[in-house]
């Protein structure tokens, strides 16, 4: 008996190799780039580095530059179209009265305490709060935060307007926001929750700075801290907190919360737990929000421009003030400035970037 | 099997560990809680006994980890209270509890060395270095972990994870400690040979332990005393053996056993139990009234098949499985109940043959089918019987 060769659909070729172009752009093996793919996004690459690295490279040599080489137009490169010479790196040394760069050492010592202690302050606090958003779950009542606001309005206008002595003022609104409190709160039973709260902190950005200012100004005026050290810190301490806050919170909220119940258990406080377990599991957050909250007070200059005249002066201060005076603007002795004035920058970056790895939760949880 | 062995000391080895001057009873009493408007425990009491080993059985979602969390204190109860020896700790913070607990994710601190994280409550503590090294060491020895002290966890396999969580937990020796379905992301060998290890370590510390599970064969071979909770509410609690073999309601007499007791729905009339599929036995005993529905049950190793017309009714097989030690039989009675039986190995039987199902009466149970409540009545086992 004949067999009858039971239907077989016919099989489909195998894809074909793609040819011409096409092939550039197609990867000669598993896990490795298309030859095209590489030169196209190598060739990005390089136009990018040279379109940021330029800026660097223009101070550099300017800084290199006698003052005759700056005037004479632009020249690009060193020992072809000018002589490099040391004169403005050498003002560094001299710390005669006379040097150009002897009023920078104020505003440098300056920039170093306010930006660091500033960003230390910010981080601590922002970590903290940060930490207690994502942890602990807060429900202020609608009505009472209503009620806090009225009363603040109330006690203002009484001590401004009607001249009422603050500290009554104070004591009286205090002692009415305890008593309203607790009836008011039992009507208004609508409540706010973190992620309000989160919301109303990162909210205070909103506001441009420079609407804000005047009024810090006018209140440091008052309290006569003009131009210190202390307020400086102060006001970048609150202006980056918002920021801090926002950035650690996913990074505390991402970390298991068996590991704080277990050292809970294990014997350890709230704060022992922080610092002992949370901080260090976030740390990679922690470094890279410290590096832009430290870049960000660094570079300040709003700010400092109102709160500061000559004892707390900054450099960005300094820097932007260097485009006057009788002998004209010395570029060189700017490009001096603004190159030591990156180098803290840079070297806290490298510090801080071992911390910014990966991986750090791994084994935390589960086999 | 070893598993039965063990099973056969339990009732003798409540409070047999060995002397633990910290061992102490742990109590808890009327425990409510609520999540929202979801009643998740509900007038929970149970008592370990000082080096008791209890655990708390039940499927997963009934409320098992809540109650534990409760004991450590991670979680406020909306009544009720938690007693460690004669101390009431219900408001205690989880610090001051003097409890330790194993987590299922075993929590282990990713930054800090095997060495680090076992000496972590000793650090908390305020203990000198040298003190701590000398405990951890002792700690990793119970647990055979001595060699890998200074290895981080992602560095460990899940054995060994699960290991030193439980140094962490002996460490300081605690009154009581609390486990959260410590083996269950272990694979099944492991699982086997580490629920060994705990029972020995268990044994030779002498610890009053709360072992939570939805394993039924952990709770067995492992427990004391088992507590079976479900939707929140303790079933029952006893040794495993009364558990088993006197299971106080449907819930649990179908929870215990693998597989799980046969259960036939009918009614109680005129002093029979009755079903459809031509099941008829005569009862004895109070409430056999008539009218009741009613569920009988039997477990799968008593019962045997036979051939057709000598047994309480008659089927066909369904399927036939060998699982290695028995084979295990399916029967289909009516159209939506089906029925285990295990017979030896050596038992061979063809798919839908006509079979008789059959076993000792008095090994049969019987349950209102409404409470699922164990009912006092028993089957009438024939004079001259076997
Ligand atoms: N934090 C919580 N918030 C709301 N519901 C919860 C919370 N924790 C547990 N539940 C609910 O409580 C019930 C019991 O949970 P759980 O105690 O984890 O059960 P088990 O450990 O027995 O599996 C589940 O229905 C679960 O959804
Ligand atoms: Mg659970």
């Amino acid at each position: 008996m004949a067999e009858i060769p039971a239907p077989t659909p016919a099989p489909l070729p195998a894809r074909a190799r793609a040819r011409g172009l096409r092939r550039w752009f197609e990867p000669a093996r598993i896990g490795q780039m298309s030859r095209g793919g590489s030169i196209v996004v190598y060739g990005l690459l390089v136009l990018w580095s040279a379109f940021v690295l330029f800026p660097f490279y223009w101070l550099a040599i300017t800084s290199l530059k006698l003052p005759v080489d700056v005037f004479d137009g632009p020249s690009f490169l060193p020992w072809v179209d000018f002589t490099p010479n040391l004169h403005a790196w050498a003002d560094l040394l001299d710390f005669s009265a006379k040097s150009p760069l002897a009023e920078t050492l104020t505003p440098y010592r300056n920039s170093v305490i306010i930006a660091f202690c500033s960003t230390a302050l910010c981080v601590l606090i922002g970590a903290m709060a940060a930490y207690a958003l994502a942890r602990i779950e807060y429900k202020p009542r609608l009505g009472n935060i209503l009620v806090f606001v009225v009363l603040m309005v109330v006690t203002a206008v009484a001590v401004g307007v009607y001249g009422v002595d603050l500290w009554i003022a104070a004591a009286v609104g205090g002692a009415l926001f305890v008593l309203l409190a607790r009836s008011v709160g039992r009507y208004f039973k609508r409540s706010v929750g973190n992620a309000d709260i989160l919301f109303w902190m990162i909210s205070q950005r909103i506001l441009p700075p420079v609407v804000a200012v005047v009024p810090i100004y006018m209140m440091f005026q008052k309290v006569g801290m003009l131009d210190t050290h202390l307020a400086i810190i102060l006001t970048y301490t609150v202006v980056n907190l918002p920021i801090v806050v926002w950035l650690m919170h996913d990074f505390f909220a991402s970390i298991p919360i068996d590991l704080e119940e277990s050292a809970q258990l294990d014997g350890a406080s709230r704060l022992m737990t922080f610092f002992e377990i949370v901080v260090p599991l976030a740390r990679a957050g922690l470094a890279a929000t410290t590096l832009l909250v430290l870049i960000l007070s660094w570079n300040e200059y709003l700010v400092a421009l109102f709160l500061s005249t000559t004892q707390a002066q900054t450099l960005p201060i300094l820097v932007a003030g260097m485009n006057g005076g009788e002998k004209g603007i010395l570029w060189w002795t700017m490009a001096v400035v603004i190159i030591i004035m990156i180098i803290p920058v840079i070297a806290m970056a490298l510090l801080l970037q071992r911390f910014i790895s990966k991986g750090i939760l791994l084994g935390a949880v589960k086999g | 099997m070893s598993e039965a062995g063990t099973m056969a000391d339990d009732g003798a080895a409540i409070g047999g560990g060995r002397a633990h001057s910290r061992a102490r009873r742990l109590s808890i009493e009327g425990l409510n809680k609520w999540f929202g408007s979801n009643h998740v425990v509900k007038d929970l009491s149970i008592s370990v006994e000082p080096s008791e080993f209890l655990v708390l059985l039940g499927p997963s979602g009934c409320g098992k980890t809540t109650a534990l969390r409760i004991i450590a204190g991670l979680e406020q109860a909306d009544s009720g209270q938690v007693l460690l020896g004669d101390t009431d700790v219900t408001n205690e913070l989880p610090k001051y509890r003097d409890i330790a607990m194993v987590f299922q994710s075993y929590a282990l601190y990713p930054h800090k060395t095997v060495a680090e994280n076992i000496g972590f409550p000793l650090k908390v503590r305020g203990l000198k270095p040298d003190e701590r090294a000398e405990a951890v060491r002792d700690a990793a020895a119970q647990v055979h972990m001595e060699e890998l002290l200074e290895r981080y966890p992602r560095q460990l396999s899940g054995g060994q994870r699960q290991r030193v969580a439980l140094a962490r937990a002996i460490v300081r020796r605690p009154s009581a400690f609390l486990m959260d379905e410590p083996l269950s992301n272990l694979d099944a060998k492991l699982r086997g040979y580490m629920r060994a290890e705990l029972k020995h370590m268990q044994h030779e510390l002498g610890v009053t332990t709360v072992y939570v599970t939805h394993d039924q064969v952990e709770a067995m071979t492992l427990a004391h005393r088992v507590a079976i909770m479900d939707e929140g509410a303790l079933q029952q609690i006893g040794t495993p053996r009364e558990v088993y073999d006197n299971p106080a309601n449907l819930f649990v007499a179908g929870f215990m056993g693998s597989p799980p007791m046969n259960f036939i729905r009918g009614s109680i009339e005129n002093g029979r139990f009755e079903s459809g599929g031509g099941v008829g036995v005569p009862l004895e005993g109070e409430g056999v009234g008539g009218g009741t529905a009613a569920v009988m049950g039997f477990r799968p190793e008593d019962a045997e098949v036979a051939d057709p017309g000598t047994g309480l009714f008659d089927t066909t097989v369904y399927a036939a499985e060998l699982t290695g030690d028995v084979t295990l039989v399916t029967v289909a009675l009516g159209g939506d109940t089906s029925l285990a039986i295990k017979m030896p190995k050596e038992y061979d039987v063809d798919f839908d043959r006509n079979v008789a199902v059959r076993f000792p009466l008095e090994r049969g149970f019987l349950f209102d089918a409404a409470s699922g409540e164990r009912l006092s009545a028993r089957f009438a086992v024939p004079p001259g019987a076997a």
